[in-house]
């Protein structure tokens, strides 16, 4: 079975200007554009890779951060393994919506298990000088809140924005096997779908 | 109530009426209201007409209690209810207890004295039966649609009369578990035939995704207390009905994808069990009229239609070339004030110089308002606070590839600020929402002066306004639009989109939202605006301009299977790649097509503005059309002035309009 690989589904969600498309870009094309526009609607990208000699495609949903538009977002949310939770560390309002945002998720993504559900913290921005959110803050706010991971990344020069996404695969991962221990293994698993990376049509 | 599995609710419509005349009493035509549902109840699809039962005093709204019929408990309407005392319910559940309200608010008023205030006397119009056992369904028209359901066992239920519309959607949503196909010998029945009901089981299981489920929700749903209003939640199960259907999409939806590549040889339409059977919607069309556009309108043709004062002359004929060719850069900067209404085509130079003298101070005053705003103040106003801090944001994330914004400290990036938090200040309740600064973009572009280009954008946004509201009701009402016409324009396709759960056209939101800025270059955005700002040639020709790029990509999109994500990707992808002129020349044609066609559906003629008697002074009304819903279409409220005054007086059905729940769409 060396030609399967699983397609994971990460959301990335957070206040409008923290950076969320910039990091997917900046993961999946290693490019940042400085003039690009704010998300209007919903967008998502894949990539291939490779964690822990596991094939895994992952497909990266982008969404307008602004309140207004959660009636369009939300839809989204559904089938998600993880969710990026992204603020910017020179905008503390974006930081202090956090919360917000992980009961957004919670809610409408109709997690089963809310409290063992993969979430992953991202400071973005920190190639900037005028902070309004401390490192130690935001690390506090994530054992609070369920132990997440934290990551300070930089869209801009790239700062940790791999490791950031890396991360949340192998939290997927992690808990996925956890859960097909508990899973008979008759049943159908609709949650994975095994993917065919040889492209045939 | 001995379900064993709650009934989850596919497609609910109010105001469905029986016509309740027998032969004995001819003289009590009663007109009875209803809701008319769709039911998914232990595996199997139901059909359900009930009678409203009670009168509603809308003082009793927020009070409504638990146990009232409503769209969440429709486990115990199987049930026999008496009739409830409602002022006496008073109950904590805030929650449930607004979602009640939603639910009785629609409930028509009726004139306590009717003969029809009795729930046995209703109720005894109330039916149900399996779709599995529908055997054929009478579609007729007089004036509004009804149909008639005949069952297997040769039974005939009452016709159910749609006056407020909604029979095409109810079709629609019965198709989803039935094929429905015209009988060849009789254009008004629809043979139906169920589907293989194992295959469309799993097909169930495998969403494992109910309406019913997330309504369910509102319970516990954090988010619910915080709204403020019925309106809120009536968007809100909007949002929750709609959504379920959306939300299939996910990881589900590819799964299901797959399951459907097996299953489409079965849900084809003209096929399987009656042979040579066409689907009722299909309207022939004809062949596509060549169109030809034309050159830019110059200097010289735009001075031409000017007198010696300044008036526009022939204004008919001018809108007529710039829809046909669009403006030379030159022109736009005096014409799009026309187009967009801030000048008036009839004023001369000297009132257009006092009405800017005017606008301008009134430009100032509101602009000074948020200048003078302290940081204390600033401190105590979120509202003000966040509009400009996603201003400020998204002022930076707009253009910047555009000469007139780019780089640092441009000039054109502080107009575009201030201009927009001026906006803010002329309409505080909307305020700042993301795609505003792309609207605002060009026009300052071509206006170069900050007053023009706020005034311009205020007419630009007269017409954009309800895509940005709270509700966003004008977005939804366009998709639906949208529907429509592809439905008409190409049902194969349309089919398509709804297999792969896309039928709400969720992937042209973006095309909706901002009028396709970010869709086409920055220069054919300019051509595309100023040919849709003369209303030409139709009402709502952006539509079509989303069928003329969706006509172009249907066949990559089917022939490559794409699903879901595929088709959301794939639109996305289009961005800067779309030919403005041939679009154009393709929308036209596809509008002569639309108005050559002799029997239109009704439904159609409303979007596009056809009357019945086509005119060309009608042509030219304005976009504003567009935004009205279609609850609230000067049709619908004939009909129910009709109903109000047919004589009978039994059943006098209130302007409700404005409350009715979306989702019944």
């Amino acid at each position: 079975m060396a030609s399967r690989s699983s397609l994971l589904k990460v959301i990335l969600l957070g206040d409008g200007g923290v950076g969320k498309s910039s990091l997917m870009n900046r993961y999946v094309t290693n490019k940042f554009d400085t003039q690009l526009f704010h998300t209007i609607g919903v967008e998502f990208l894949n990539k291939d890779l490779e964690v822990d000699g596991q094939l895994v495609t992952l497909q990266i949903w982008d969404t307008a951060g602004q309140e207004r538009f959660r009636s369009l977002r939300t839809p989204f949310y559904r089938g998600s393994d993880c969710c990026l939770l992204t603020f910017s560390v020179d905008d503390n309002q974006s930081f202090l919506n956090l919360g917000n945002w992980k009961k957004e998720f919670i809610y409408y993504a109709d997690v089963k298990q809310p409290d063992s559900f993969p979430f992953v913290v991202l400071g973005n921005k920190v190639d900037v000088t005028e902070r309004q959110v401390s490192a130690e803050e935001a690390q506090q706010w994530c054992r609070e809140n369920g132990n997440f991971p934290y990551f300070e990344t930089s869209a801009k020069d790239a700062t940790n924005v791999s490791n950031a996404f890396e991360e949340a695969v192998r939290r997927v991962l992690a808990s996925e096997d956890r859960v097909e221990h508990l899973v008979p293994t008759d049943a159908v698993n609709l949650h994975r779908k095994p993917r065919n990376t040889s492209t045939c049509c | 109530m001995a379900a064993t599995t709650p009934p989850k609710v596919i497609f609910e419509h109010e105001g469905v009426f029986i016509h309740s005349n027998t032969e004995e009493s001819d003289d009590q035509d009663l007109l009875l209201s209803g809701f008319l549902r769709i039911l998914e109840k232990d595996g199997e699809t139901v059909v359900e007409y009930k009678p409203l039962e009670d009168t509603v005093d809308p003082s009793n709204m927020l009070c409504a209690g638990k146990d009232s019929s409503s769209v969440v408990e429709w486990t115990q309407c199987s049930g026999e209810k008496g009739h409830r005392p409602m002022d006496q319910q008073l109950s904590c559940d805030t929650e449930w207890d607004m979602v009640n309200a939603v639910s009785f608010r629609r409930k028509p008023y009726t004139n306590g004295e009717g003969g029809l205030n009795h729930t046995n006397e209703r109720s005894k119009w109330a039916f149900s039966f399996y779709v599995c056992d529908l055997k054929s369904i009478s579609v007729k028209c007089e004036g509004w649609s009804y149909l008639t359901f005949h069952l297997r066992d040769g039974n005939t239920l009452p016709a159910v009369h749609f006056h407020q519309g909604g029979s095409e959607a109810f079709l629609d949503n019965l198709r989803k578990c039935a094929q429905l196909s015209e009988c060849p010998d009789d254009e008004h029945t629809l043979i139906v035939s169920y589907y293989n009901k194992a295959l469309s089981q799993s097909f169930e299981n495998l969403l494992d995704d109910t309406n019913y489920g997330l309504v369910q929700k509102f319970k516990k749903d954090p988010y619910t207390t915080t709204l403020g209003g019925f309106s809120k939640v009536t968007n809100y199960i909007f949002d929750a009905f709609r959504g379920s259907e959306l939300e299939c999409q996910e990881r589900p939806a590819e799964e299901m994808s797959d399951l459907l590549g097996e299953l489409i040889p079965g849900l084809e339409i003209n096929q399987q069990e009656e042979p040579g059977f066409e689907v009722i919607t299909r309207v022939d069309l004809g062949a596509r009229p060549e169109v030809q556009r034309r050159e830019p309108v110059t200097v010289e043709d735009w001075t031409k239609h000017q007198d010696s004062e300044g008036r526009i002359s022939n204004v008919t004929h001018l809108k007529h070339i710039i829809f046909k060719g669009g403006l030379c850069h030159a022109v736009r900067k005096e014409a799009w004030k026309f187009l967009l209404g801030y000048f008036p085509w009839d004023s001369t130079h000297d009132e257009r110089k006092n009405l800017q003298k005017r606008k301008t101070d009134e430009y100032f005053r509101m602009k000074l308002q948020w200048k003078s705003v302290s940081e204390e103040q600033e401190r105590r106003n979120s509202r003000l606070r966040d509009y400009k801090s996603l201003i400020e944001k998204d002022v930076n994330r707009t253009d910047r590839n555009n000469k007139f914004y780019e780089g640092l400290d441009n000039p054109g990036l502080i107009l575009l600020h201030d201009i927009l938090m001026t906006y803010c200040m002329y309409d505080f309740d909307l305020g700042y929402v993301q795609g505003m600064s792309d609207l605002l973009s060009p026009i300052l572009y071509v206006m170069e002066n900050e007053v023009d280009a706020f005034w311009c954008f205020v007419s630009f946004m007269e017409q954009m306004h309800e895509n940005f509201e709270e509700q966003m009701q004008g977005m939804k009402t366009q998709l639906i639009q949208l529907s429509t016409l592809l439905r008409l324009l190409d049902l194969a396709f349309w089919n398509y989109l709804e297999a792969q759960d896309s039928g709400y056209l969720y992937f042209c939101f973006r095309w909706l939202l901002i009028r396709f800025k970010r869709e086409v270059h920055f220069q054919d955005v300019l051509r595309l605006w100023e040919v849709m700002w003369t209303g030409l040639p139709c009402q709502n020709f952006h539509l079509l301009v989303c069928c003329a790029i969706l006509d172009s990509e249907k066949q990559k999109i089917m022939e490559r299977n794409y699903g879901f994500n595929e088709i959301l990707k794939h639109i996305n992808e289009l961005s800067m790649k779309l030919d403005i002129e041939e679009i154009l020349h393709k929308s036209e044609s596809i509008c002569m097509q639309i108005k050559n066609c002799k029997d239109l559906p009704h439904s159609v003629r409303e979007i596009l503005g056809f009357s019945a008697v086509p005119e060309t002074s009608t042509l030219e009304t304005s976009e504003y059309g567009i935004l009205e819903s279609p609850q609230t279409s000067p049709r619908a409220t004939l009909r129910q002035d009709q109903l109000i005054s047919n004589g009978h007086g039994h059943l006098r059905e209130l302007s409700h309009n404005g409350c009715k729940v979306a989702f019944i769409s």
